[in-house]
């Protein structure tokens, strides 16, 4: 589509996709700016109800960045992340977005050159892809104000 | 023409109304029942593994 | 003291909620000791002009169950609001949608064409579909509108209180004495509070939990699970780690999964990703070290329908809640 700068949320790992990315930038790397990117932790820590929170708020889309399987700082955290995304990407055509819109990659924090790739493949395969339909739809979630459950022992 | 109408339907499970016309001499001219509501299972039911339909289709008709 | 009024109305509902409340036997008895029912089509003679008299605060209570999915639901959902002094949401379809919350999965037209022509035993040559005004002869008829997706009750009006559950079981609507009692004598629990535990259905279910791992999904119809054993441990998808508890948890008794009637904790934004988390924390785990990606993708796909399990009562209230973007 002509025109069009997909805006894409990251969220990548302190320990190696972060430095990685971290590294691109110190090496001067040029790739396009559409990537958002928030630390975190461990890409284990990602909920999959933050990466639907961003589509659902217009995100074209998400790209995880954690460490090669083997590497991770908390030892087992990425394997979940494979599982979670997996998953979450096995039920997103059902809601009618394309799972091609949640990008896990493996980068290393010696991998500068690498992050700079894969962003812009990424970047790429969402230009084609086009808009997210959930761009300017009805975005915020209703303030649910539902609280906690009623101790059922003491009514 | 006058019209007399029952909204909703009462004392049974389901929605609808009932609208009774009446010609001049205030004899029924015409009477519709018409069903006010669509849920949509026989769409929404597709796509579901066969063994979990016998907990699904229950939310029909509760009673 | 005065007796509360209290009323009943309904959304897209199956009247599940009606039986429930019909089903407290003769502990219905102790529910007219406090309150005078002023409205309830599905059990007495009342009409939609019967709740439009009622005047502001004329109602103590109004409770609503069903997803609101129509015009007229909408209509009967701020009518509700207006005359009563507090609103209690009864019921998985106020409370998150239910079950017809499914229907967001496709757009109206989709249902049209399948319910109005597709079925095999509909003959509809001519495309016939229920108009908001048609005229029939010389008669002019209206239906209430169709909405484009199913809402939650929340999401139309503000609602004071919430009875999960579909349909709330016996442990639950029992409590709606005692609570009601509280209303009576002034005493009104803050508002928000849902009438169930703060808890996961796990904390409250009496299978023996030891295994954290599983190496397969196992569908119902594939075993007979041993009793006395956390269904999910077996490799039965059990939504207790997603599903708040205080049902009893009947199903678990009955050998049956868990699927979630009773909605998310109140910390929880999405069902569905939280039971995403609580799968992947357990599926493959001993064995993670040795998976590659294609085994994982292996292993993920003996969940054969996600989203009808995971949101098959919260839908409408999920983060990603309906298919937008499609004609």
């Amino acid at each position: 589509m002509e025109g069009f700068e997909p805006v894409i949320v990251g969220f990548c790992c302190n320990w190696c996709s972060y430095a990685g990315a971290d590294l691109a930038g110190i090496s001067r790397i040029q790739y396009p700016p559409n990537l958002r990117m928030i630390r975190v932790m461990c890409s284990g820590a990602v909920d999959p109800a933050l990466i639907m929170e961003a589509l659902r708020r217009g995100a074209d889309g998400v790209f995880i960045g954690g460490c090669h399987p083997g590497d991770c700082h908390y030892m087992a955290g990425n394997y979940k992340t494979l599982r979670k995304i997996t998953l979450l990407k096995g039920l997103l055509p059902q809601l009618g977005i394309e799972p091609q819109r949640v990008r896990l990659e493996w980068v290393s924090a010696a991998e500068g050159q690498r992050f700079a790739q894969v962003v812009t493949d990424f970047i790429g395969e969402i230009k084609k892809l086009g808009p997210n339909p959930w761009k300017g739809k009805n975005n915020e979630q209703a303030e649910s104000g539902h609280r906690s459950g009623i101790d059922m022992l003491r009514v | 023409m006058k019209k007399v109408t029952i909204d909703p339907i009462t004392r049974l499970e389901g929605e609808a109304k009932i609208d009774i016309f009446l010609n001049d001499e205030g004899d029924v001219a015409d009477a519709f029942f018409q069903v006010t509501e669509l849920r949509g299972f026989e769409k929404f039911c597709q796509g579901r593994p066969v063994e979990e339909l016998p907990r699904i289709v229950p939310r029909i008709c509760g009673v | 003291m005065n007796k509360l009024k209290v009323a009943i109305a309904l959304g897209s509902t199956c009247s599940g909620c009606d039986v429930a409340i019909l089903d407290l036997n003769e502990k219905i008895l102790n529910l007219v000791e406090v309150a005078d029912i002023v409205y309830w089509p599905t059990a007495m003679d009342f009409k939609i002009k019967d709740l439009e008299a009622f005047k502001s605060g004329d109602i103590d209570v109004g409770i609503y169950h069903g997803t609101v999915r129509t015009s007229t639901h909408e209509h009967t959902a701020h009518l509700l609001r207006e005359r009563s002094k507090a609103v209690l949401s009864f019921g998985a379809c106020a409370y998150f949608g239910g079950i017809p919350g499914l229907c967001n999965l496709s757009t109206k037209n989709e249902v049209f064409r399948t319910v109005y022509q597709d079925t095999a035993s509909t003959v509809n040559p001519d495309f016939v579909t229920p108009q908001t005004e048609v005229k029939v002869g010389k008669f002019d008829l209206t239906l209430p509108e169709l909405k484009d997706e199913g809402k939650a009750l929340r999401d139309v009006i503000d609602v004071d209180y919430y009875l999960p559950g579909c349909p709330p079981t016996v442990m639950l609507r029992e409590k709606l004495i005692p609570i009601l009692k509280l209303v009576q004598g002034g005493e009104l629990p803050p508002k928000g509070t849902v009438i169930a535990s703060d808890k996961t259905l796990c904390d409250e279910c009496e299978m023996k939990k030891e295994n954290k791992s599983i190496s397969k999904i196992v569908r119902t119809h594939e075993m007979i699970p041993t009793p006395g054993i956390c269904l999910l441990e077996q490799g039965l998808i059990c939504m207790g780690p997603a599903t708040r508890g205080g049902c009893g948890t009947p199903c678990i008794k009955a050998l049956v999964p868990c699927r979630g009637c009773m909605g998310p904790t109140a910390e929880v934004k999405d069902q569905g990703a939280k039971m995403i988390s609580a799968i992947a924390s357990i599926l493959g785990v001993s064995e993670e070290k040795d998976l590659s990606a294609e085994d994982v993708a292996k292993l993920i796909d003996g969940i054969k329908d996600p989203v009808g399990t995971f949101y098959r009562f919260t839908l409408p209230v999920a983060l990603i809640n309906k298919k937008v973007g499609v004609k």
